[in-house]
């Protein structure tokens, strides 16, 4: 009678949008200084160095690390639980539920890659993140693809997942606050991936 | 003599519980109105396949005929519906028709759903009327929300939602959205309502209301067209206030 579920299922549902969905945003704006060259991308990564070593530390640990872990690995049993049948019942909720699934698995994946690479072996290692290290990293079409439908992914993920949030938190509850809802974060879903992708084609155009 | 019209049917049959599924093909002839539970009562007076082959009937279940007991339900043409509300004038041939397999196969289309009504006791989708209190007359519906409850009250369980909801089958232990939101219409009776904290508590456990995950499917195919999802959005804001409760209120 402790409903445990019930529990796991909501803290599951709050780390999507914190800390999860703050720290994406805070991702797509940082790299889209990009846009303004090598200078304007290493001052905003400068600007993120300020917070002291120590404390970073414990916010990425437990800010970050922590969260990210368990929404992860939850959500990939929720993930399991579901049989997809877009193809049957090819509903535009239907189809939007079985990306948020889709996208879960592979940001699994390429969380993993991403955080291993460039947080624990370079920056760990001693590397500073720098904009000509990027560059350098996205000059591999694989690399560059990668990332490039890594952040399409988290971003559709986290926009889906707040339509959802609203249904589950029993916040949008008719028809018509539902699909305002849906339709106002598919909007926001396309204003982040247009400057995604306007951010990631200026590694290449210069 | 002018050629008899027919119709085409591909039926995804089994002979048992635990037997290999294989299709077979059937023609039915034609006539105006004509439905799927009709049909395959043709079908069960003359079990010859299309190419002529002497067959078992096909077995499938149906009661009412006329869209309020649930019993027809099977997948047509790769969606969940009634077979005794679906004319195959409105629907594309060939006609394929296969077992819900959410629920376990008997036989042929005839599934087992007692499942359903076990997550019915689960959910205590009922009124205590028999107590150690004075029984009365029955105290009035409120009259606002009695459209609503007659909405609700309205499910057959069919299942068709159950079908259709990718959370809900073997993988999952989700009880599903028809018995989820049978909860509410008991938790809407004024009598009802004395039992609302078990109810919520019921759907807080495991396989309850948290395994939705809102693809909506159960809405787009209920064919008592029951607005499953904003009763499951009603349902999710009383259990978070439920969750509340337990918290704080002791
Ligand atoms: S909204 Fe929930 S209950 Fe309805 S089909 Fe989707 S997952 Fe199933
Ligand atoms: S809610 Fe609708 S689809 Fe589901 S069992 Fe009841 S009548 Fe059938
Ligand atoms: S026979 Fe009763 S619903 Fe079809």
């Amino acid at each position: 009678m402790f409903h445990v579920t019930f529990y796991i299922r909501r803290l599951h549902s709050i780390c999507g949008i914190v800390p999860m969905g703050l720290f994406l945003l805070e991702h797509v704006l940082t790299n889209a200084e990009a846009m303004g060259g090598p200078a304007a991308f290493n001052e905003a990564i400068a600007r993120i160095a300020l917070i002291p070593h120590n404390i970073m530390l414990v916010i990425e640990i437990f800010g970050l690390a922590i969260p990210f872990l368990f929404h992860m690995i939850y959500g990939l049993y929720i993930a399991l639980q579901a049989n997809n049948n877009p193809a049957q019942y090819g509903y535009t909720r239907n189809w939007q539920f079985a990306l948020q699934r889709w996208t879960a698995i592979f940001l699994f994946v390429f969380l993993i890659i991403h955080v291993v690479d460039l947080r624990i072996f370079t920056k760990g290692g001693g590397t500073p993140i720098s904009y000509a290290l990027l560059d350098e990293m996205f000059n591999n079409m694989g690399w560059f693809v990668l990332y490039l439908l890594g952040m399409l992914a988290a971003i559709f993920h986290f926009c889906n997942g707040m339509t959802t949030l609203c249904m589950t938190w029993g916040i949008a509850k008719g028809p018509r606050a539902q699909s305002v809802v849906g339709k106002l974060m598919m909007l926001v879903c396309a204003v982040l991936c247009i400057v995604t992708i306007a951010f990631m084609a200026s590694y290449k155009m210069h | 003599m002018s050629e008899q019209k027919t119709v085409h049917f591909i039926i995804e049959r089994q002979d048992g519980p635990d037997s290999k599924p294989y299709t077979e093909e059937f023609l039915v002839p034609y006539r105006p109105a004509l439905n799927v539970v009709a049909a395959l009562m043709e079908i069960q007076k003359k079990p010859v396949t299309k190419d002529g082959k002497k067959t078992t009937p096909v077995v499938w279940e149906c009661n009412c005929l006329e869209k309020v007991c649930g019993a027809c339900m099977m997948v047509i043409n790769g969606k969940a519906r009634q077979a005794c509300a679906t004319l195959v004038d409105q629907i594309p041939q060939p006609i394929r028709l296969a077992p819900a397999r959410t629920f376990p196969v008997i036989r042929d289309l005839q599934i087992d759903r007692s499942v359903m009504f076990e997550s019915l006791k689960r959910i205590r989708g009922w009124i205590d009327v028999d107590g150690s209190w004075e029984v009365n007359t029955a105290p009035i519906q409120n009259p606002y929300t009695a459209a609503t409850a007659y909405e609700i009250a309205h499910c057959m369980t069919c299942g068709c939602c159950l079908e259709a909801c990718p959370n809900v089958g073997p993988q999952s232990d989700f009880i599903g959205p028809a018995p989820t939101v049978q909860a509410y219409l008991f938790n809407l009776n004024p009598l009802g309502s004395f039992n609302k904290d078990k109810r919520l508590n019921a759907l807080m456990e495991k396989g309850g209301i948290t395994s939705c995950g809102n693809s909506q499917n159960c809405v787009q195919v209920c064919p008592k067209n029951i607005k499953l999802t904003t009763y499951l959005a009603q349902l999710n804001r009383d259990v978070n206030k439920q969750a509340l409760k337990n918290i704080f209120n002791k």
